[in-house]
């Protein structure tokens, strides 16, 4: 099967140390702070997540993989996956962020055509 | 069906490419944008982000519109709703989550 997935790549880099980043990004209180308004996450392989936004969005996801301070991916129940690894830098920490996207090929069928010009150039 | 197939796998080939997808997603975020515009803040030449826009729109992705020497172009809502949906949205997400983040980073240190 063809992968029918689209990707977001975001980096930072922070100036703190990777262990503090990391405490960020598996605590949930700490989640609070910048991932959702509301979150519980079983930081371990299998664990599950719920996030809640103030816009009432609620998300929920799995943990696929987790090796400790170095990278977490998460995937969510409705398709798509978030990747996030850390590594030590000169100046800190490199916050790495991919998410992909779920498949949205139901709906392309009909847009297939437009795009045979474009790949063709 | 293995032709509409493989015209879907065409416009996730298309969409994978960083470039074409980074313009597309910077046309989307500005609403319309020229060619000038996008060239002075991506790392490429403004000439070929002009053949990659027309491309685009040659595809039916992207319309142009003539304004005085410059063409300006917008996302077609048809043809990629729910892909640049997606893109945008998420982009912005995390865009404000590690502002975010590396405020709360901040504050405890």
């Amino acid at each position: 099967m063809p992968v029918e997935r689209m990707k977001i790549e975001r980096e930072i880099v922070v100036p703190e140390e990777p262990g503090e980043v990391w405490e960020a990004l598996t605590d949930p209180d700490r989640l609070e702070e910048w991932f959702a308004s509301e979150a519980e996450l079983d930081a371990r392989p299998g664990g599950e997540g719920v996030f809640r936004w103030g816009d009432g969005k609620e998300r929920h996801a799995v943990v696929r993989e987790l090796a400790d301070g170095e990278r977490l991916v998460l995937d969510w129940d409705e398709g798509g996956s978030v990747t996030i690894e850390l590594e030590p830098a000169v100046e800190g920490t490199r916050v790495h962020v991919v998410e992909s996207s779920p498949e949205f090929a139901p709906a392309l069928e009909l847009r297939a055509m437009a795009w045979t010009a474009l790949a063709a150039a | 069906m293995d032709g509409a197939r493989g015209g879907v796998d065409r416009v996730f080939a298309a969409l994978g490419d960083a470039g074409r997808r980074s313009l597309v997603e910077a046309v989307a975020t500005r609403g319309t944008a020229t060619a000038t515009e996008l060239a002075a803040e991506l790392p490429v030449t403004r000439q070929a982000v002009a053949k990659q826009l027309s491309a685009l729109a040659d595809a039916g992705l992207l319309r142009a519109t003539r304004a005085g020497r410059e063409t300006r172009y917008e996302v077609t809502p048809a043809p990629l709703e729910d892909a640049v949906e997606w893109m945008v949205s998420v982009g912005a997400a995390w865009d404000e989550r590690l502002a975010a983040l590396r405020r709360s980073l901040a504050k405890k240190t």
